[in-house]
């Protein structure tokens, strides 16, 4: 290689050299690329929407298999404990029945109280509901595609939920398709309120299933079972929506427990309450 | 050789091009299959890296099909596709295909327990890499490693499916006839 004699041999070094050459001048590209996207250009931001909103289609599809094999699995479970659950049902709405005259009745009394206080009406939400085609990123990074975008309302800041609770919030809306960061990812963080205290503390996603909390006053005593939900400080969130459960409060860390689970993710709701949200440059509430 | 190559009619030209994107076609196939959730219980959070089994293997079988230019599209399409860090994939991509190419004596007609081997070494070093630039890039910090761990086993273990796969598509489609 290093004195090439024939035609084939000098051939040979300049196409080795075109190569070396791009390649280095790739890996230089990509080094360039991190420096870009790290400053969160709109650049990248229109490139990674452009994508998702091309993808999303060809996405659908291919979820379509393990979306109704997972509903068939599902349902053969189900119908195994068809009997025990109906009884379980049976006794629940009998109780819920219950808290529902009771729920009612202060929902009545609210209603007056805060008429006679004055107090304004938290805004109403408006919801969308989405599909989740890819969940991407595996262990390097927790976020999903949803089947709605920009078309359907949604808009980056928004919050994404489950039946079970906070799933996380719109971080980048396309047309068709948008991304939902999910409350487990290292970029994450919430403004929550701990337990019946209602302690404020942002939750602070790690790749990891179960987030941290961060930024807990000394003076909270937190213990294992405490609801957390969302405070809407900063008006990143509308208050109060279910987020976890705390799993283990030691005085290092205090680890929670998501109630929603992000394997179950199939279908979501992006909430839209109005407000600007923590990504926007002014703050809405507060 | 290029006797033959001169004779071809246009749509044999089309034909053997349509070939000689299967490499990619399939790494993008596998990619968006990795993309898609399977709703198994624990399953997502160990997804293993499809597009590093798919570049390693073209790296050694088809180096000719999927050079360094190929390799970066496929990274950055990654990228953008699953919210990392714009480059890290791309990059970490690029220097896999750097070490088979550099070691291309040593993978020649080898056995595939020993391509399977060898592949334990470049992904635990490619997912290590990953690892390290996503940490240095994002400012939240580190991942935990435990779970990385983990999606490095798996990924050891789809490497012979996918493997297999890819083998059959290239004896089947890319040999001339």
């Amino acid at each position: 290689m290093k004195q090439p004699t024939g035609q084939i041999s000098r051939l040979g070094t300049f196409k080795y050299l075109a190569q070396r050459f791009a390649f280095l001048s790739l890996i230089g590209l990509t080094f360039a690329l991190m420096l870009i996207g790290k400053a969160d250009t709109v650049i990248v931001e229109r490139a990674r929407t452009a994508v998702s909103d091309a993808v999303t289609p060809i996405l659908r599809v291919m979820a379509e298999p393990a979306a109704t094999i997972s509903q068939f699995v599902t349902n053969l479970q189900e119908l195994g404990a068809i009997r025990e659950q109906n009884a379980d049902l049976r006794e629940t709405n009998t109780r819920l029945l219950e808290w529902q005259a009771v729920a009612q009745k202060l929902e009545n009394e609210n209603r007056q109280l805060r008429a006679l206080l004055g107090t304004v009406n938290e805004p109403e939400a408006r919801s969308v509901s989405a599909r989740v085609v890819a969940d991407s990123g595996g262990a390097f990074a927790q976020s999903v595609l949803i089947t709605a975008g920009g078309r359907d309302g949604v808009a980056k800041g928004q919050a994404v939920v489950t039946g079970e609770g906070l799933a996380g919030r719109v971080t980048q809306a396309g047309f068709r398709s948008a991304r939902v960061l999910l409350i487990t990812d290292i970029n994450s963080r919430i403004p929550v309120r701990v337990g019946e205290a209602g302690d404020r503390a942002i939750l602070a996603g790690n790749n990891s299933p179960r987030p941290r909390l961060i930024y807990l006053g000394v003076k909270s005593a937190i213990a294992p079972g405490d609801r957390i939900v969302t405070s809407g400080d900063a008006g990143a969130f509308p208050p109060g929506l279910p987020v976890g459960r705390v799993v283990v409060a030691d005085e290092a860390s205090a680890v929670i427990e998501p109630f929603v689970a992000r394997d179950r993710l199939q279908y979501v709701e992006v909430l839209d309450f109005g407000l600007t949200g923590i990504l926007a440059e002014t703050a809405g509430a507060k | 050789m290029t006797g033959i190559a001169q004779r071809r009619t246009p749509w044999q030209k089309f034909e053997a091009r349509a070939r000689n994107i299967l490499p990619f076609g399939l790494t993008v196939v596998v990619m968006l299959f990795g993309l898609t959730p399977t709703y198994v219980p624990g399953l997502a959070q160990i997804t293993p890296l499809y597009t590093l089994v798919a570049i390693y293997f073209w790296a050694i079988y088809r180096p000719d099909l999927l050079g360094y230019g190929l390799g970066f599209a496929i990274g950055i399409l990654e990228d953008l596709l699953t919210g990392a860090p714009l480059g890290v994939g791309a990059l970490t991509l690029l220097l896999t295909q750097w070490v088979v190419f550099n070691q291309q004596k040593f993978f020649h007609a080898k056995p595939f327990v020993i391509t399977w081997f060898a592949f334990g070494f470049v992904a635990f070093g490619a997912v290590l890499l990953k690892w390290l630039c996503i940490g240095l890039v994002t400012e939240s910090g580190f991942t935990p490693f435990g779970d990385l761990f983990a999606a490095y086993l798996i990924t050891l273990a789809v490497y012979p499916i996918v493997a297999w796969l890819f083998s059959k598509a290239q004896t089947g489609l890319l040999v001339e006839p």
